[in-house]
């Protein structure tokens, strides 16, 4: 089976699921939106300027809901048993990996929006910069939470640990990305040119395609069964 | 039950691990006879400059330390040998007790030098957090119940943790950083004074022969159990 379309065929599927129950999805919005009214009410704004800390609490909202939905990508196919017919399929391994993060990546495309107009929103935060230069920083920024979040889903999904290990294998490799991403979006949210956003920009993209490499490459190895 | 050949814990490690350990703690005893009374001061952070004569070579020590273990599980994930499964684990505690000896002695040294115990500089923080994956190569290895498979888990987790490690090298030169820079190992040369970098050589040579003893010592242990385990599926599947 190619790739390509195997790939296409898993993230349509996972989509379709997500679409037809809702649940994950539904959580994800809501805690995004929950943890950004509770990240505005808990700062003291007349220390700290809602636009400093906007772009802070943004990707920590959006890492912390990125990693636990993808973190649930396996749970129902697991359940029923269907993830071993996944495994038995002729498609190769790195297209699971790549379809699974491409399902998951929608996800937090759509929820780093909502967590973006959220925490915005919340903290008051007139003057946003341009939104397209916002995406430009948030979408190799989800790319890569959402392959590290379902290479790490899989690993922990198999420990007795479960949810409290997905964030210890995962917040590492995620931290130099959280940097570079709020980096770049607290520089959007100040008005700096895009000379001064370009270069974390750059290296977002680099942790992102690095990311979705090492996943492909190592997922065989995290789905042997 | 007998016991495969290639999954005999080796005599020959034994020897080498104690060889190597009493090596490395008789030259660590040395080096702190040198950096206590034979090496000069620094001029301009005093004596607390003396904790690098510690503080590097742990670090060089730990980044070896989770190299091999990389490699070691690398190796595993490829061959499926468990004896490159045991290296790969002794070599992950010995960087986990190294990497907690430099994450305590450099904030002990940045107190003084930087006036606070905790920079949030790459250098630091990427270093914790390497140290905070291998840490949950532990937890992954323990908290799956099929023992293969958590092996096998864990061998991923230390090789994706380990892109962290070339990042952790060139931060210092990619971010403005406080982390002091190399100083013995530098395409144009060392720039350290010649006394300082005897005894901190000496330091990382003592570091390394007893992590490498200790390194053998648990490879040694790991396999016994392994082997052990294997003898109780065994003799379980025979009633």
């Amino acid at each position: 089976m190619n790739g390509l379309r195997a790939t296409w065929l898993f993230a349509a599927k996972d989509l379709r699921t997500e679409l037809r129950s809702g649940g994950r999805l539904v959580a994800m919005g809501a805690f995004v939106v929950l943890a950004a009214f509770l990240f505005a009410v808990s700062l003291d704004r007349t220390q700290v300027p809602g636009r400093s800390a906007a772009a802070g609490l943004l990707w920590l909202v959006v890492l912390f809901a990125t990693t636990t939905g993808a973190g649930r990508a396996f749970d129902a196919e697991e359940e029923d048993g269907a993830f071993r017919h996944v495994l038995a399929s002729p498609a190769p391994r790195g297209a699971v990996f790549a379809g699974k993060t491409a399902a998951n990546w929608v996800l937090a495309a759509i929820v780093a929006v909502l967590a973006f107009f959220a925490v915005t929103a919340f903290l008051g935060v007139r003057s946003t910069g341009p939104l397209a230069w916002h995406g430009a920083v948030l979408l190799p920024g989800t790319i890569g939470l959402a392959a590290v979040g379902t290479f790490f889903g899989r690993v922990s999904s198999h420990s007795g640990l479960g949810d409290a290990l997905l964030p210890v294998l995962s917040f590492p490799l995620l931290a130099p990305m959280v940097f570079f991403g709020s980096t770049a979006s607290a520089r959007v949210l100040l008005g700096r040119p895009w000379s001064e956003i370009a270069g974390p920009a750059r290296l977002l993209w680099a942790f992102a395609l690095g990311s979705l490499a090492a996943g492909a490459v190592l997922f065989r190895h995290a789905t042997d069964e | 039950m007998d016991r495969p050949a290639a999954m005999q814990p080796s005599a020959a490690a034994r020897v080498a691990g104690l060889a190597l350990v009493s090596v490395g703690a008789a030259v660590i005893l040395v080096m702190h006879w040198m950096a206590a009374f034979w090496v000069p001061t620094e001029a301009s952070m005093g004596v607390v400059q003396r904790i690098f004569y510690i503080h590097a070579p742990a670090a060089w020590t730990t980044f070896l330390a989770f190299g091999i273990s990389a490699a070691a599980s690398a190796a595993y994930l490829w061959l499926r040998d468990e004896r490159a499964d045991a290296a790969a684990a002794a070599a992950a505690e010995g960087g986990l007790v190294f990497g907690a000896v430099m994450l305590t002695s450099g904030p002990l040294w940045a107190r003084i030098a930087w006036g606070t115990y905790w920079e949030w500089e790459p250098r630091l923080t990427l270093t914790l957090l390497l140290w905070f994956t291998y840490l949950g190569y532990f937890l992954v290895r323990g908290s799956v119940t099929d023992r293969r498979k958590g092996r096998r888990l864990a061998a991923v987790v230390a090789v994706a943790g380990s892109l962290n490690i070339p990042l952790i090298h060139v931060s210092v030169n990619w971010f403005r950083s406080l982390h002091p820079g190399a100083v013995v190992i530098k395409p144009d040369g060392p720039t350290l004074h010649p006394d300082m970098q005897t005894t901190v050589l000496t330091s990382v040579a003592g570091f390394t022969c007893l992590f490498l003893g200790l390194l053998c010592f648990r490879y040694r242990a790991g396999l016994a159990a392994e082997t052990r385990q294997a003898a109780a599926v065994g003799d379980e599947a025979e009633q």
